[in-house]
């Protein structure tokens, strides 16, 4: 086969998503779900951990709890993460009972199938699901 | 499916060892989580010692080696993390890394094959730890 008969398909980077969860276990499941799905994931478990992260690396969509540990909020980051990173997906996970503020990205109430997170990170980024 | 109210998916068959990354400078945690996934290992990440007590007690998860920074906000730091581990996790292996002169001394003695690594410390001198580790722990 010659050189010239190989057809090269570009290779898409896999957008970063920063996973942003108090709760270890619940930050730690939707994060593999994520990975397995062929994203790259960074974890953050406060919203000091989220800034710090979102202006250090380029983040493509923020997946972030509203209930935070601490005095910020996930509201409160959310919209800091957005002012400081454009464009930048929001997708805001919240307690039962937790009004929805509207505006930044859905919204997905806990407790959630994981696949639920991961179906809708793939429509907020237009992501193929593998193969 | 999956949910939130189930466990941590069984890692069972996976084909590398699972490491539980334990520090909590983010930026620091970030950059040897994805050197070590990129090296092909699975990679759990904790902030805390309390976090990592919280996957290790994880019944459906399965930690090889954990990598644990000593200095740590909380009521553990990382000698007590190590000290846990070997009482309630005696098949999993604790590598201690430390930017203090005197806990690397310390964690030297502690550890007893004195798996440390001192801050800043070369990506690739963790995968060189974690094979030495998991190869004995294969042979014994």
């Amino acid at each position: 086969m010659s050189a010239a008969s190989v057809t090269v398909l570009p290779r898409r980077t896999p957008p970063t998503i920063l996973v942003v969860e108090g709760d270890v276990r619940t930050r730690c499941l939707v994060s593999d779900e994520l990975r397995g799905s062929g994203f790259k994931v960074l974890e953050a478990g406060s919203a000091h951990e989220a800034l710090t992260v979102i202006d250090a690396v380029r983040v493509d969509l923020l997946f972030i709890a509203l209930d935070l540990p601490g005095a910020q909020s996930g509201l409160e980051t959310a919209r800091l993460a957005g002012a400081r990173q454009k464009p930048i997906k929001i997708i805001l996970a919240s307690l039962d009972g937790e009004v929805d503020p509207g505006g930044l990205g859905p919204l997905v109430r806990k407790p959630y199938p994981a696949s639920q997170v991961v179906g809708l990170v793939m429509r907020s980024l237009n992501w193929p699901a593998p193969a | 499916m999956s949910t939130l109210s189930t466990n941590i998916t069984a890692e069972a068959g996976s084909p590398h060892p699972t490491i539980l990354v334990v520090e909590s400078d983010v930026l620091v945690r970030l950059v040897i989580a994805d050197y070590l996934r990129e090296c092909g290992y699975r990679v759990h990440e904790a902030v805390s010692a309390e976090e990592a007590v919280a996957i290790l007690q994880s019944p459906e998860v399965s930690v090889d080696v954990v990598f644990s920074d000593v200095e740590m906000p909380g009521t553990m730091d990382g000698f007590g993390l190590a000290r846990w581990t070997r009482t309630n996790k005696p098949g999993t292996e604790v590598i201690l890394t430390s930017g203090a002169e005197r806990s690397a001394d310390i964690a030297a003695t502690l550890c007893e094959a004195g798996p440390l690594l001192r801050k800043p410390y070369p990506s690739q001198d963790v995968v060189d730890r974690i094979k030495q580790l998991t190869a004995k722990a294969r042979r014994s």
